[in-house]
């Protein structure tokens, strides 16, 4: 396997202000750790460069008047919420997060690689078809795949797992059986949205699975997760491609959230993506970087985790150090499972009639 | 007085440069000894010992026991318990009873020691060779920081090459002292480094003879762009010049990557004593006959067809057509490498440029020069090179440290980015002080790289931690110019 990871140093340039938590430290230490491993050395990985998204990509997906509006205020400065800013020449680095997520795709459609990491900043997946939010302007993954599908891909999976819910991808996509988009998330928690009886609507219904998850949900639900809904709809829906939203705030040190994944846990999870994309899509999966704010003790395991996961690499000693031992003991909790469990039996009474492999399991 | 001395595969090479140039060549067979004997002591010696070195490190491998540690992330062998974080904390203790249990019945010939961002807080790596030196004498143990740059898989193999090459340097260091104290190396990139911190890091000391060579040949020539081509003993090296400086690059060993630079050349395995059995074959069997040996060279083919090189008359045994021959396949070998750099100057140095960099140079359709003393350009570029120096440093302002190629330095409160570089830089210009550079070589310290962001923490700024690389870069010394 190739594992191509996009990256590019101006993925560091963008800053709302200076001291916002979505800030370049996310990726520094990051850029550190795999430069020590000597990741860019080995020959199942290569360094991609990002190309910027041109205005007709962000169109896909994006209003004319909303662009317009990102294109304006990165000349005067602007706000979309209390924590979402528009910095002076913001739109450059939008474009360019939305732009390495293409790059990413196409590396993948054209067997340059076999699957993709994209460490892009700003996020992206707060952002709906007209209006940004929670530190997103454009959304990077549902560009990339109107691209693909632009590019002859029919249909398309996003699993959204970053912590919170992915509700500018949720918007886009709603009515739209093409895209089936399933987002992990804790909840109750921001942006409010993400209750699992949100299923779709028209064409779409059926196509857009919530997995509301309470705080201190560990690997073990994230584990049942996969192998109860998430591996069963894709080797149903057999799609095209994997898009994945991938947050890095439901790890444990995560200071935003409550959520309490190791680095063990992202780098097995995706270990089993790429096994189903394998024997679904040809092993093609983009992974774009979301959220996640554990800068020190949670990201630059859990991207390394990932992109070992991705490339093939022994993942045995993927993990965090001991000192955040006690930190995970906190962070987990037993009352998790259990609620997660009647969560996806409810689900799957709504789901039924649009999967066969609800019905299947339940007839049996 | 500046002298300069080259270890080639075949002659070691003198220069000795007051207020004139004067150059010698001895065989290696007289040893070592005799050429330091030729120098007296007093002035400054700079000695490229590429040759010797590089048996070692490209010859059969000796038996090296690695001690890894590092912690979380990739698998590597080795491995022991401990982890330095990204930010050069201690995040997990070695254990010593697993280091005494790892030595007790080892036979290695010698240990190499690395950590996960050693470079960063080195306090692991010397923890784990207090209890290794009990074991094994200093000479015989390699550690990773001094290296000084991220990218521990090549960090554990340049350790590793290290281990292997430290004993060898620590002797040739006594030998050279003996004779005289006040000497330095010449580096892979053509600067000159202390004993020391050659020590610390032998294979700084990696394939120096093309830096050596580049130096040499722009002291004596002057001339910034061109290609230089020196005609050892053994082989014929392409260095090409821009702007007065040779090329660097990532030095690979073994298939694998190394934390070394250095001086870009080609090498065509056909020198001055390659051997001429029904051809010009691409290795040495023992001297050329002009010289003592037994079987005819391409020096002694040369001798055939026109040149009167050593003792010319022994040169006879070989037949004039083969002679011509073995002339002519090397002169297209060179050739058609030399064209791939489609030079617009060759500057010819070693000690047949006389004979052959005229011919070289007609069939390459460009202009040859050979300057004076070009046989000993080598060694003349070990004279006239500067002590230089490439410094990683790390700085955390939360923590309050400051790590200079894995050391760690006082650290101190900097008004600005500013205000920090010209700290670092003033740390920088003292060690090579210390190290004994001349004033107006170290006026000049470059920052190769600098990358600085903030540390938050709940929306407010609390440190910032700066990545920086300053360096006194390699060349001439100004004394000499």
């Amino acid at each position: 396997m190739t594992c191509g990871i996009v990256y590019d140093p101006s993925y560091l340039a963008h800053e709302q202000s200076q001291s916002h938590p979505e800030r370049r430290e996310r990726l520094s230490y990051t850029m550190d750790q795999l430069e020590e491993e000597g990741i860019f050395d080995l020959p199942q990985i290569r360094l991609i460069a990002p190309k910027p998204a041109m205005r007709d990509d962000v169109l896909l997906v994006h209003t004319e008047e909303y662009l317009k509006f990102l294109e304006d205020a990165s000349v005067t400065g602007g706000i979309i919420d209390a924590d979402t800013y528009i910095p002076k020449n913001l739109i450059q680095d939008a474009l360019l997060a939305a732009g390495g997520a293409i790059t990413g795709a196409d590396a993948v459609l054209n067997q340059d690689v076999t699957n993709c990491f994209v460490l892009s900043r700003p996020p992206g997946h707060h952002a709906g078809i007209s209006q940004g939010a929670g530190f997103c302007y454009l959304n990077n993954v549902a560009i990339m795949v109107r691209h693909l599908q632009s590019r002859g891909l029919r249909r398309i999976m996003i699993l959204d797992w970053d912590a919170h819910h992915g509700n500018g991808t949720e918007e886009i996509f709603y009515d739209d059986p093409s895209v089936l988009v399933c987002s992990v998330h804790q909840y109750p928690f921001y942006p409010g949205s993400g209750r699992f009886e949100d299923i779709g609507t028209g064409d779409g219904k059926g196509y857009n699975i919530n997995l509301p998850i309470p705080a201190g949900s560990s690997d073990k639900v994230y584990q049942y997760l996969l192998e109860e809904i998430i591996i069963p709809l894709a080797d149903e829906y057999m799609p095209d491609a994997i898009a994945i939203s991938a947050g890095q705030d439901n790890h444990y040190t995560d200071p935003l959230t409550g959520l309490a994944l190791t680095a063990q846990g992202y780098s097995g999870m995706m270990k089993e993506m790429c096994i189903l994309a394998d024997s679904i899509c040809y092993g093609r999966i983009i992974a774009v970087l979301e959220g996640g704010y554990s800068v020190e003790g949670g990201l630059p395991y859990t991207n390394l985790g990932l992109i070992a996961a991705m490339a093939g690499l022994d993942i045995s000693s993927i993990r965090e150090p001991e000192i955040y031992q006690d930190l995970l003991k906190k962070a987990v909790s037993e009352d998790a499972f259990p609620k997660v469990i009647k969560m996806v039996s409810g689900l799957k009474r709504i789901l039924a009639d649009h999967w066969y492999f609800i019905r299947r399991y339940e007839s049996r | 007085m500046f002298a300069g001395i080259d270890i080639g595969d075949t002659n070691t090479d003198i220069a000795i440069i007051d207020s004139q140039i004067n150059t010698y060549k001895v065989p290696n067979a007289d040893g070592l000894d005799n050429a330091l004997s030729m120098i007296s002591p007093g002035g400054r010696l700079a000695i490229s010992t590429s040759q010797p070195l590089n048996e070692i490190i490209t010859g059969r491998s000796v038996d090296i026991r690695t001690i890894c540690i590092p912690g979380p992330g990739l698998v590597y062998p080795g491995t022991v318990k401990g982890a330095v974080s990204h930010r050069g904390d201690i995040v997990e203790p070695i254990d010593p009873e697993e280091i005494k249990r790892i030595m007790k019945g080892q036979h290695a010939g010698a240990v190499a020691i690395a950590g996960k961002f050693s470079v960063r807080n080195d306090a692991l790596e010397k923890q784990v060779y207090e209890i290794v030196s009990q074991f094994y004498s200093d000479e015989q143990i390699a550690i990773s920081s001094p290296i000084g740059s991220l990218n521990f898989p090549a960090r554990i193999h340049t350790t590793r090459l290290n281990a292997r090459v430290k004993g060898k340097v620590n002797t040739l260091i006594k030998k050279i002292s003996k004779v005289n104290p006040d000497f330095y190396f010449v580096t892979s990139t053509g600067g000159l480094s202390s004993p020391a911190r050659a020590l610390d890091n032998p294979m700084l000391l990696y394939h120096s003879s093309p830096a050596t060579v580049a130096n040499g040949a722009y002291y004596l020539s002057r001339i910034d762009n061109c290609l230089i081509v020196d005609i050892g003993g053994t082989t014929t090296e392409l260095v090409p010049l821009k702007n007065g400086k040779p090329v660097y690059e990532t030095v690979i060993i073994d298939g694998l990557k190394t934390l070394v630079k250095a001086v870009s050349a080609t090498g065509i395995p056909f020198g001055g004593d390659s051997c001429i059995r029904t051809d010009i074959c691409p290795f040495r069997a023992g001297s050329s006959r002009a010289f003592g040996g037994g079987e005819p060279t391409l020096t002694d083919a040369l001798n055939v067809i026109g040149a009167r090189i050593g003792d010319f008359e022994r040169s006879e045994v070989l037949d004039k057509n083969m002679a011509e021959e073995a002339v002519e396949k090397y002169l297209d070998t060179v050739v058609t490498e030399i064209r791939r750099y489609q030079p617009g100057v060759l500057i010819g140095t070693g000690y047949l440029a006389h004979y052959l960099l005229s011919d070289i140079a007609e069939r390459a359709k460009t202009t040859g020069i050979v300057p004076e003393h070009a046989a000993s350009a080598n060694a003349v570029g070990a004279a006239v090179s500067k002590i230089s120096l490439e410094v990683h440093i790390h700085v955390d302002t939360e923590r309050r440290r400051m790590t200079l190629n894995g050391t760690p330095y006082p650290y101190k409160d900097a008004k600005d980015e500013d205000d920090l570089i010209a700290y670092a830089t003033e740390l920088v210009r003292d060690i090579a002080k210390n190290e004994g550079a001349p004033e107006e070589d170290i006026e000049d310290i470059r920052v190769l790289y600098y990358s600085s962001f903030d540390v938050v923490r709940g929306w407010r700024i609390t440190a910032k931690i700066t990545d920086m690389i300053l360096a006194v870069a390699p060349g001439i010394s100004v004394e000499a110019l």
